[in-house]
């Protein structure tokens, strides 16, 4: 081998070494938080269903319009060349931010879930808490996707929640259980779908994933 | 006036003609479902409530949530009949539409129920493309391998949407499909099909939240003929048949020629014949050795006596032939005799174990002064101390208890766990290492005594008395450098009062004139009979009931046992926490042997 060459070789090497080392980690972490987004959402959804199993129809007169969710002030892309032309790191911000700003409201669906009017009331609250987990563990997750990114800034926006309680008759409260559920649903399929954007983003190397 | 008149009248007659006719405004028409096959898109198909007889028209409207401006569809006819597609720009994510359908005829509309819809909720891909099934031959035989490409239009590649597949698979006359899950991956290899069979292949996708895509149309797929060159059962047996009659005569050529004929049996001075028809007892006697086993003198195989060379105790011993066979046995230290180390052995010679180690010099001096016997040393050592209630009685060294396992005091003690891991004539020589070095050689063999005899002294018979005369060792006197303590050349006889709750033992002399005369059957109160050990680890001392003479030690008992009903004795011994367990054992004649059987810390 010529000196150029084994000099290439060398430094081909060196490179591929460096960002396998770097890209692998990162890439597995954002797998393994896909896969936790992914799970909280089934699992919102899976809420949803039982909720609606046995709903007033009432309840969706009653209901209060998803405008009206508490993370509904945050900008978010609307659409697929929105959001492909954002940024990993704000991509990762508005997963957090969102994921932030639920902490709490489970908090109340949570304490609120065992004494729901509803016969299902015992798989809700169950869930409710698998919700709790998993969100604290997809929490801790992208705070290292966030780290290992190594991203200057780290705007996080606050979408405060305000409500202390459901409501004072089993009505109201089944109803705004459920109001909270449809938003957090939502909430959580677009954290889903930024972190699997970001997923896709940074394995280059192993396109047949994407 | 009567022109108005006239119209009414004449609409309200072609009302009646045309319902008569037939014709109607339009019925409800219905949203059935919304769609969107790559999220970036969407498409909505109603189904009209009936027409009425008229020409009817549909409009859809919409508007999103947050806002009240509405919208009419912009596109009727990408999609077909009675649908409205959405394209990019009027596509919103995480946004509901309320979507109306209205109807309309000459006659009058009809509005559908309006419907929520979010986009991200009906997405629903477009079938798999360009699936292709092929037979792949492999060592362990040929498979099928089905790949396929995304759907056009969906996006994986971004991450935008992220699409499962799966297959099913079967033969033409099957009822059931196998069904294989791929994952995100496109190909799979499908196993264990039957050759020669010809299979048909379906594929299809699903996004991870949303509905599956249909089925693709079917991929056929024929398995090859197996490469077995047999081609029918009957090779299969005879090739079979073939190799067991190989494998028989195989081994029949093997034992018959090259391995060697089995004996018969041979026992040397077993005569077949005689058995057969002989006597028993004949043919039993050529299997009788003689001089087996050797009778000799049962005497010689017990150790011989200690002898002790004090004038007084001579005759005593020498009464030991009249002793009891318990004396006897209690005199012998051969009972423990097993498993000693060599310096345990009194056979070997004692000097051996008494280099290197400091002893003091006269008691050296009385060790070969007397010879081989121990107890020489054990009466001059024992000599120092023969007051009752010496205080350092068990002070760390010699224990009061045969068994190694002192309690724990502030003496150097951490050679004794380890040795209380071993049996208690192992751990002899452990106790040594803490004798005071001046006392160690002396001490060391009469520690040897100290314990067998501590033993007799506990547990041998009324009839024992006489062996008094071995107790005199004093226990305490182990510590030879007593202060204090003049080494008196007189022996005096003590015996154990009690043991108190530092397990030191007050001895008290036997010529104290507050005990009790000898001959008395209160005498039996020196000598007890272990009943048992309760789970302290306290042995139950039992004291024959038929005597009724007043308890001398009564006063100075404290009871530790937890059997009222019965006499109390002092407890012998008393383990503290932490230290391992013993259990005693109570040998056939009365006499119990404590051996650490398991320790437990």
């Amino acid at each position: 081998m010529t000196q150029g060459s084994r000099l290439y070789f060398a430094v081909t090497v060196l490179m591929c070494a460096f960002v396998s080392i770097n890209g692998v980690g990162l890439n597995d972490l954002l797998e393994r938080a896909s896969q936790l987004s992914d799970k909280l959402h089934s699992l919102s959804t899976s809420l949803t269903n039982d909720l609606d199993s046995h709903f007033p129809p009432v309840g969706r007169v009653m209901m209060p319009r998803p405008s009206m969710c508490h993370t509904s002030s945050l900008q978010i892309p609307n659409d697929k060349d929105q959001a492909l032309k954002i940024p990993e790191d704000e991509l990762l911000s508005l997963a957090r931010s969102l994921l932030l700003a639920w902490s709490d409201p489970l908090a109340l669906l949570s304490s609120e879930a065992s004494s729901l009017a509803h016969p299902e009331r015992n798989t809700i609250d169950s869930k409710t808490k698998e919700l709790q987990d998993n969100i604290n563990s997809l929490g801790a997750g992208l705070e290292h996707v966030f780290q290992k990114m190594g991203s200057s800034s780290d705007n996080l926006s606050s979408l405060p929640f305000y409500t202390s309680s459901l409501g004072q008759d089993k009505t109201s409260r089944l109803v705004n259980f459920h109001f909270l559920l449809s938003c957090f649903r939502r909430d959580s399929h677009k954290i889903d779908s930024f972190l699997k954007v970001l997923r896709c983003r940074a394995a280059k190397k192993r396109p047949e994933m994407c | 006036m009567r022109n108005s008149g006239a119209v009414l009248i004449l609409t309200f007659i072609a009302i009646l003609t045309l319902q008569a006719a037939g014709v109607s405004p339009p019925g409800k028409p219905r949203l059935t479902s919304c769609r969107s096959p790559e999220k970036e898109t969407f498409t909505c198909w109603w189904e009209p409530g009936g027409d009425g007889g008229l020409p009817t028209t549909y409009a859809l409207y919409y508007h999103l949530e947050n806002s009240e401006t509405v919208y009419e569809c912009p596109d009727y006819r990408t999609a077909g009949e009675n649908s409205c597609f959405f394209n990019k720009n009027d596509t919103s994510l995480w946004v509901n539409y309320n979507i109306t359908v209205v109807a309309s005829n000459a006659l009058g509309k009809n509005i559908s129920d309006p419907v929520e819809v979010d986009v991200v909720y009906i997405v629903q891909p477009n079938t798999p493309e360009h699936v292709t099934a092929v037979v792949v031959h492999d060592e362990q035989g040929p498979f099928v391998r089905v790949s396929w490409e995304k759907p056009r239009t969906a996006d994986t590649r971004s991450g935008w949407i992220t699409l499962l597949y799966q297959l099913r698979v079967k033969q033409e006359k099957d009822k059931e499909w196998e069904e294989y899950n791929a994952g995100m991956q496109k190909y799979y290899n499908v196993f264990s099909l039957h050759p020669d069979k010809e299979y048909m292949v379906q594929v299809r996708c699903k996004p991870d939240h949303g509905f599956w895509s249909e089925w693709t149309q079917t991929t056929y797929v024929k398995m090859p003929d197996s490469f077995i060159p047999l081609k029918n059962s009957f090779d299969y047996f005879s090739i079979n048949f073939l190799n067991l009659i190989m494998v028989f005569i195989f081994v029949f050529s093997v034992k018959l020629c090259l391995l060697p004929a089995v004996p018969g049996p041979k026992i040397k001075g077993f005569d077949k014949q005689l058995l057969k028809s002989g006597k028993s007892e004949e043919v039993f006697n050529t299997l009788v050795i003689q001089g087996f086993p050797p009778t000799t003198d049962y005497d010689n195989l017990l150790v011989e006596y200690l002898e002790v060379y004090d004038n007084e105790e001579q005759e005593l011993v020498q009464d030991g032939k009249d002793l009891s066979e318990d004396c006897m046995k209690s005199k012998s230290p051969s009972d423990i005799d097993s498993g000693r180390g060599s310096c345990d052995s009194h056979t070997l010679l004692l000097e051996k174990c008494m280099d290197g180690r400091e002893g003091s010099g006269s008691n050296q001096h009385q060790y070969s002064q007397h010879g081989e016997t121990r107890w020489a040393s054990t009466e001059s050592s024992e000599s120092q101390d023969p007051e009752p209630g010496s205080p350092e009685s068990a002070n760390g060294r010699g224990k009061t208890w045969p068994v190694v396992f002192p309690s724990p005091q502030p003496q150097p003690h951490h050679h004794y766990p380890v040795g209380a891991a071993k049996p208690a004539y192992h751990s002899v020589p452990e106790i040594l290492n803490h004798l005071s070095p001046h006392a160690m050689s002396s001490n060391y063999h009469q520690l040897n005594h100290q314990d067998i005899l501590q033993q007799e002294r506990r547990f041998s018979k009324p009839a024992c008395r006489h062996s008094q005369s071995y107790n005199q060792f004093n226990l305490d006197g182990i510590d030879t450098p007593a202060p204090g303590v003049a080494p008196s050349p007189s022996l005096e006889y003590v015996e154990v009062q009690r043991v108190n709750p530092e397990n030191m033992l007050l001895l008290r002399p036997l010529s104290d004139p507050n005990r009790e005369p000898e001959g008395s059957d209160c005498t039996r109160e020196d000598y007890s009979k272990v009943k048992e050990v309760t789970s302290n680890n306290i042995l139950l001392l039992q004291r024959d009931m038929s005597h009724q003479c007043v308890d001398d030690y009564s006063q100075a008992d404290q009871c530790t046992t937890q059997q009222p009903p019965h006499p109390c004795k002092p407890a012998v011994h008393q383990s503290n926490s932490g230290m391992p367990q013993e259990a005693i054992r109570v040998m056939g004649n009365g006499y119990v042997d404590s051996t650490v059987l398991m320790p437990s810390y």
